[in-house]
């Protein structure tokens, strides 16, 4: 639990909480995750790779990133949904200043073809994640400070230490001021 | 600057003790969640709103209290919609159907709002219970205000109280939403069994992945 939190952040938006849903159910085969899932070439379906926490955990920590956002979703989750393009338009808009975005579907094995799908929909063409084993061991693995509610937003920075977490819907300007603060604590970091 | 390093490793060991890492966020003043995320209930603290009557599916006005067990009470914050609350079902059924005849209270608690999920309608919410022989309350939060009272974000998320009122368990059904064959710890059984039979609770809160409860206005 090592939360380096330097500076305030302004909040300023509420959280409602709003899932449409979608049914589904069964067991998550186990899977061998992989971090580096080979990248997507434009016009082919989205890799969608298997992934308990450590495999996610070990994407955040890759080297090479200034901060590192994670975003937990599913397709049956409305907020998520509706927040998505937002995730997508910070990463385009500051991944060249280091920010690596990981996604990551919470949506159960079946529903694997619909995640696949609205990636491609929402033009996806970078690997992501589907989750898979147990809920708690996948909340918890990954940040304490997750409740566990769709969508979840981590931010973490590039030595991959957890600098925020949000629940629920979020804002672009929500989603570039956490990473624009990472962003900015790192370049100026001078002491311990 | 030396004092609030000081302080906020005080607070961080605090939270640490207590598992609630909101407050870690809340003392330092740089929230790791958002500021307005609901607190849920501490381990210890007692029924809120225990009078709040809320319409049951039989068309009668229900509150915690009429339900409350000799030996406990569990409130169980549900809904018709959630693909857990759904992949959960019919395990919550068989526990708070077994558990209410070994002295525990029981009560679903439907949270949603309706205008924004149609299949958490009232009348959705009578053939739910009907299908699924519920064989306890299945209520309508109207205000969403029950669940906002034990700081509840999810669903399913229960709360289990002991003979005196007092909260003894919160969280999660067990470790497997998706396949009841391949559980390993189920906390919520093991939670009931210790408190019908006096006994505390091993594990006393969990977590899981959940949908969001859709508060009213």
């Amino acid at each position: 639990m090592c939360l380096r939190i330097r500076s305030f952040v302004p909040l300023g938006l509420c959280l409602p909480l709003l899932l449409a849903a979608a049914p589904a159910a069964t067991a998550p085969a186990a899977a061998k995750p992989s971090a580096q899932a080979a990248a997507a070439k434009p016009g082919a379906k989205p890799v969608l790779t298997p992934a308990d926490a450590a495999a996610v955990k070990q994407a955040i920590t890759a080297p090479g990133a200034k901060a590192v956002l994670v975003n937990i979703w599913a397709t049956w989750c409305g907020p998520c949904r509706d927040e998505f393009p937002d995730v997508l338009k910070v990463r385009k808009d500051l991944e060249a200043e280091g920010l690596r975005v990981i996604l990551v579907s919470a949506d159960f094995v079946e529903g694997k073809a619909d995640a696949v799908e609205f990636l491609e929909a929402m033009g996806v063409d970078f690997p992501s994640f589907i989750k898979v084993g147990k809920d708690d061991e996948f909340v918890n693995g990954l940040a304490k400070e997750w409740s566990g509610l769709l969508p979840a937003t981590l931010v973490y920075d590039g030595k991959g230490s957890l600098r925020e977490v949000r629940e629920g819907k979020q804002s672009y300007a929500t989603f570039r001021g956490m990473v624009e603060k990472v962003l900015k604590d790192g370049s100026a970091r001078s002491g311990p | 600057m030396r004092k609030s390093f000081a302080l906020v490793s005080l607070l961080a060991v605090a939270a640490l003790a207590f598992a609630a890492p909101v407050f870690v966020a809340a003392a330092l003043s740089a929230p790791l969640h958002a500021d307005d995320a609901p607190k849920a209930l501490a381990i210890g603290t007692a029924i809120p709103m225990a009078d709040q009557k809320m319409k049951n599916v039989d068309g009668k006005e229900v509150a915690v209290a009429d339900v409350k067990g000799a030996k406990g009470t569990l409130v169980i914050f549900t809904c018709n919609a959630c693909p857990y609350a759904k992949a959960w079902e019919d395990r919550i059924v068989a526990l708070g159907n077994e558990y209410k005849g070994k002295g525990i209270g029981v009560i679903a608690v439907n949270s949603n709002d309706p205008g924004k999920v149609a299949e958490d309608g009232y009348d959705q919410m009578k053939t739910r219970a009907k299908e699924k022989s519920f064989g306890f309350p299945y209520v309508v939060d109207s205000t969403s205000n029950v669940a906002r009272a034990y700081g509840a974000t999810r669903t399913p998320e229960v709360f289990l109280f002991d003979a005196q009122g007092k909260l003894v368990y919160h969280g999660t059904i067990d470790d497997n939403s998706q396949d009841p064959e391949k559980v390993s710890s189920r906390y919520l059984s093991d939670a009931l069994t210790a408190v019908s039979s006096g006994k505390e609770v091993p594990v006393k809160e969990t977590k899981a992945m959940g949908c969001g409860i859709k508060f009213r206005a």
